[in-house]
């Protein structure tokens, strides 16, 4: 085996790991160590579709949580607010589409102070259990979360067209923001911070390899993100193996020299905005019915801070080790949550380890443009070639006496 | 209490002449060849404010657009929208009321000052060294911090000037540091792709200030003891203080205008430092030399300017402009380490909205944003969601301004250093 398949073969073993993972460990705390690593997955998706954006388009978006937000809120929404029942209530707004009936739920907010029931509960409440109600599908909630999520990128991506650099990353941090703020204030429909509850992915369980798994085991949402990162990962590797990442990485690196030479470049800005957020959302609307509730503290800047943070540590240039960032450091910082005491200084580490984290991330960007675990692939892939580009490079330096 | 359908079909025919007349009124003019670069702006306000009764003659006749037809369409939009507000909501307290009106302009104007000089900060790192500073709330952050811990944990009952020239000190310390270990190698061309290493880098810089402070100082909100007590007086007599009266925390002027000590405070100190700034600025040799760096690195550094030391130097002075501002304010509001995300925002908006890298600009677009969020806050009728929507005034008023005039109120068209616009 030459040195150039080290990391393919690595990669297998890594996701063969992690494939079987769930079947072969049985030590403590099963449950919190799956969701330790679904929660990684939910990372690596968001880490790696920003890296696309940011490392190979060059686009430095802060509002990739604004588009998870979005995906996530838009499937609660649909869930919370439509029903289906083969009976009209005649107290809510409702439509019939063939022998049943589509109900819109009236928005009522936060109901804890008053005996306040929404239209549907108070006529499940005469038709006692009588009539069946059915919720819109939890799939049908991802996909049009996915679309929403699309869609709000195209719009975001054509106003952002002509801002470059920190014009584009203050806009797209106001618009998360003002999202944020949206949805903290219309309590009447979001429920504020209150949140939105949302059923599980598999609510009434789900039958995998011959077991039953009810809705509260870990295995089968453990799949569901494994094989949507994935997907995600597939999707952006064939992305930038076509003509796609080639514009786009030309895009970054000078937009009136790619427009020159032909590249489309208008097209390309929406597109990859349009691709990535709805990434952002997918992730984010699966993880809602993971959760079971969504809160408008999912989209706080900490949020986007560990996202761009994993993707800067693993390598900004290259998604795979933007994932492969995100899951390792979700890792690492779990295994510092451990606090511990000196003498008689107690260091809370929850909080200390994301100082350090902070410092690990000035420092990689300083020392190491490329992050932490993209020089390592590069070292074996194409150690060989770089070393040659780069003498090139420093020939030619010398010959001019100009600097890059 | 909610809008009438009168208001939103206003703010409907106001906002689609607006686009109509922006869009319109740049085709005409790249039609005739004319200069297109205000056409946009004046367009929308035109539309906004008459709707077709002005596009039309400008639309026939295409004049020269001189700063007389910017200014006149924004004020006529401004008092437009005011009317059909009145119209759609005679009920609302900014309508009936004037003494609150009064109030809520002199109390805008007034936090207005200091955003615009928090936002001098901001302006004054990107136009020396051609990045936007992500960590610029944090250092408010750290500021009112440090002064808070001064004044009431470490040093209790002390001259709160001590406690804000030590935030000051600490957080120019901080600035020059940070400038010279992670922003003096992106001018040594170690570092390719430098706008979005100093994007990245300053991110990574509030991430870390921001858990550090929690860590040190905890999560739970603090509040400094206000600076300065009024002493308890009334203008012309005490008997009858029609032109002034102050108890110990709030001062009113006129029965009706009341503005309490910490702000006032607070803006006053504000545009002292400001005037030193200034004088420091024009009057001395570091300040004609950061200026000069400013506008030609290459130039500034042939006339024998060092422009790494200028660029330390401002990066520190705009850290410390934004910690000065947050050790005024934290006798005003409580203080968190999360506190800084917002102003931070603000401050982005107002430098957008006066013009990356234009002193005075960031000062009026800190009035105007200051205004702006009085008057959402006083005149929006739910008192709950008009708070909950402070940052998104400010945000309107950004993408407004990158639509409309990208380049900001005073903004020049080129930054200085070369990497700063693309």
């Amino acid at each position: 085996m030459s040195r150039q398949h080290i990391p393919t073969a690595a990669g297998a073993v890594f996701l063969l790991i992690l494939g079987l993972f769930p079947f072969v460990y049985n030590g403590g705390d099963y449950d919190y160590v799956m969701h330790i690593i679904i929660i990684a997955f939910f990372y690596a998706i968001l880490a790696s579709s920003w890296s696309m954006l940011a490392g190979y388009a060059g686009q430095f978006s802060f509002g990739h949580m604004g588009f998870m937000g979005i995906g996530s809120y838009t499937t609660a929404l649909l869930l919370h607010y439509i029903h289906f029942a083969p009976e009209p209530t005649s107290i809510c707004t409702e439509f019939a589409i063939g022998g049943t009936y589509m109900i819109f739920v009236n928005p009522i907010g936060v109901t804890s102070t008053s005996l306040a029931q929404d239209c549907l509960r108070q006529a499940m409440d005469v038709w006692d259990g009588s009539v069946p109600v059915s919720d819109v599908p939890v799939w049908l909630g991802i996909v049009l979360g996915t679309i929403m999520g699309g869609v709000a990128g195209l719009l975001v991506g054509l106003l952002v067209l002509r801002l470059r650099a920190a014009y584009l990353a203050l806009f797209t941090l106001g618009f998360a923001e003002i999202l944020k703020a949206t949805i903290s204030a219309e309590i009447q429909i979001t429920r504020g911070q209150a949140g939105l509850e949302t059923p599980a992915l598999f609510e009434n369980g789900i039958t995998l390899f011959g077991r039953v798994y009810s809705r509260t085991d870990k295995l089968p949402p453990y799949f569901v993100f494994f094989f949507l990162m994935l997907a995600c990962l597939a999707v952006l590797w064939w992305l930038s193996r076509s003509k796609f990442g080639l514009f786009v990485r030309a895009l970054r690196e000078d937009q009136e020299a790619a427009a020159a030479l032909g590249v489309n470049t208008t097209r390309y800005k929406v597109l990859v905005f349009v691709v990535t957020t709805s990434m952002a959302a997918l992730a984010g609307a699966v993880q809602a019915h993971y959760v079971g509730i969504v809160t408008p503290n999912a989209l706080f800047l900490l949020q986007m801070s560990l996202v761009v943070a994993m993707a800067v540590i693993g390598g900004v240039e290259n998604f795979v080790a933007a994932a492969i960032g995100a899951i390792l450091i979700q890792f690492v910082l779990e295994l510092l949550r451990n606090s511990f005491t000196i003498g008689s200084v107690t260091i809370d580490m929850t909080i200390w380890r994301l100082v350090i984290f902070g410092i690990i991330l000035m420092l990689t960007l300083r020392f190491t443009r490329n992050g932490l675990i993209a020089p390592i692939i590069e070292y074996f892939h194409r150690g060989h070639v770089a070393a040659e580009t780069v003498a090139k490079r420093a020939a030619a330096t010398d010959k001019d006496g100009v600097q890059g | 209490m909610e809008f009438s359908g009168f208001f939103w079909a206003a703010v409907f025919w106001m906002a689609g002449w607006g686009v109509i007349g922006s869009i319109a009124l740049k085709r005409r003019y790249l039609h005739r060849d004319l200069d297109t670069s205000n056409t946009s702006m004046v367009g929308a306000f035109t539309g906004a404010a008459a709707g077709p009764f002005a596009l039309i003659p400008l639309w026939i006749k295409t004049p020269r657009l001189t700063t007389r037809y910017i200014v006149l369409p924004v004020i006529a939009t401004v008092v437009v929208f005011g009317l059909f507000f009145a119209k759609g909501d005679p009920g609302n307290i900014c309508v009936t009321n004037g003494t609150f009106v009064a109030s809520q302009f002199v109390n805008g104007l007034v936090i207005g000052i200091i955003y615009g000089f928090m936002a001098l900060g901001l302006t004054l790192i990107f136009s020396i060294l051609g990045i936007v500073s992500f960590a610029h709330g944090e250092f408010y952050m750290i500021g009112g911090m440090i002064t808070y811990f001064i004044t009431s944990v470490w040093l209790p009952g002390i001259n709160p000037m001590i406690g804000v020239l030590g935030a000051c000190v600490a957080t120019f310390t901080l600035g020059a540091i940070f400038e010279r270990m992670f922003l003096t190698p992106m001018y040594e061309g170690k570092i390719d792709r430098p706008v979005e290493y100093g994007i990245l880098v300053t991110f990574g810089l509030a991430f870390t200030l921001q858990y550090f402070v929690q860590a040190t100082a905890g999560a739970n909100p603090v509040k400094a003891q206000r600076f300065l007590s009024f002493p308890r007086m009334g203008l012309p007599s005490s008997e009858d203080p029609w032109l002034m009266k102050t108890s110990r925390g709030s001062m009113e002027l006129f029965e009706s205008v009341t503005i309490s000590s910490p702000r006032l405070t607070a803006a006053l100190t504000c545009i002292f430092v400001l005037l030193a700034l200034l004088y420091l600025l024009h009057r001395t040799w570091t300040g004609k030399a950061l200026r000069a760096v400013s506008l030609d690195r290459e130039a500034a550094a042939i006339a024998g300017i060092n422009p790494d030391r200028m660029n330390m130097l401002a990066f520190a002075l705009g850290g410390m402009i934004a910690a000065l501002a947050g050790s005024l304010l934290v006798q005003a509001f409580s203080w968190l380490p999360q506190v800084g995300a917002i102003p931070a925002m603000r401050s982005f908006v107002i430098v957008v909205l006066g013009g990356l890298g234009s002193l005075p600009g960031a000062f009026f677009g800190g009035i105007i944003v200051g205004l702006v969020e009085a008057a959402g806050t006083g005149c929006v009728p739910d008192p709950q969601k008009a708070a909950s929507y402070i940052p998104a005034y400010g945000m309107i008023v950004l993408t407004l301004t990158l639509l409309l005039r990208p380049t900001g109120l005073l903004g020049r068209k080129y930054a200085s250093a070369t990497h700063g616009q693309n």
